[in-house]
């Protein structure tokens, strides 16, 4: 089948984002395919660049970008959340006349057109509330 | 068949009130995060109009050491059966 996960909430502030990525790792291994990773309200701040958790603790980030890299999910925040909390990447810094930027590839700046089209085209959509 | 997802304790909020008036007959709840909570037997009265078709996630119920202390009328699933739910639902909703 084809999923899509749908995350609102902040890394280390609830078990939102832990609990998303456990979900999206036990689905892949089922042999199910993720086709996207929403990130909406808080959950933007999962596509923070400069994150720096502890050594010991799980890299949200990492872990996001890993999907990626060996699944092909599609990792998708929305723009107008992501930009009030100081998330742009560098189109939207320069754009902003910022000097640096926060989000960068794998995690690409969307519309919320796109949640609706996932949620259309894909077979299941779970969310991850706060 | 839809599935609905608690992350929130019987007594935190409106969550487990709201789902369970949303639910159908057939209908089935996972208990989730904090929600395991209810899965316990002081708490687990909350759900008797769902006998049958409440279940708790394993990994949750761990991390709070309550493994071996939910009542015996609840279902425990591990992720990959949390999965197996989504693929048996048609449809799933969240309450937080």
């Amino acid at each position: 089948m084809r999923y899509a996960i749908l995350l609102m909430g902040a890394p280390y502030s609830d078990q939102a984002s832990h609990s998303a990525l456990r979900f999206a790792r036990a689905l892949l291994a089922r042999g199910h395919r993720l086709e996207t990773v929403f990130f909406y309200h808080d959950g933007v701040y999962n596509a923070a660049r400069l994150a720096a958790p502890p050594q010991d603790e799980p890299h949200l980030v990492d872990g996001w970008a890993a999907l990626h890299a060996e699944h092909g999910v599609t990792l998708q925040v929305c723009i107008a959340a992501a930009l009030r909390r100081g998330l742009l990447d560098e189109r939207e810094a320069s754009r902003h006349g910022k000097s640096g930027h926060s989000v960068e590839a794998p995690f690409e700046l969307t519309g919320l057109g796109q949640l609706v089209d996932v949620g259309l085209s894909c077979d299941r959509l779970v969310t991850f509330g706060p | 068949m839809k599935l609905h997802i608690v992350n929130r304790a019987p007594d935190a909020g409106r969550a487990v009130e709201q789902a369970l008036s949303a639910m159908a007959a057939e209908d089935r709840l996972l208990l989730i995060e904090d929600g395991v909570q209810g899965a316990l037997p002081s708490l687990v009265d909350e759900f008797a109009s769902i006998e049958g078709r409440l279940y708790a996630l394993h990994e949750d119920l761990e991390a709070r050491g309550l493994m071996n202390r939910h009542d015996e009328r609840v279902e425990v699933v591990d992720v990959e059966g949390f999965v197996t739910l989504t693929e048996q639902a048609e449809r799933t909703l969240s309450w937080y």
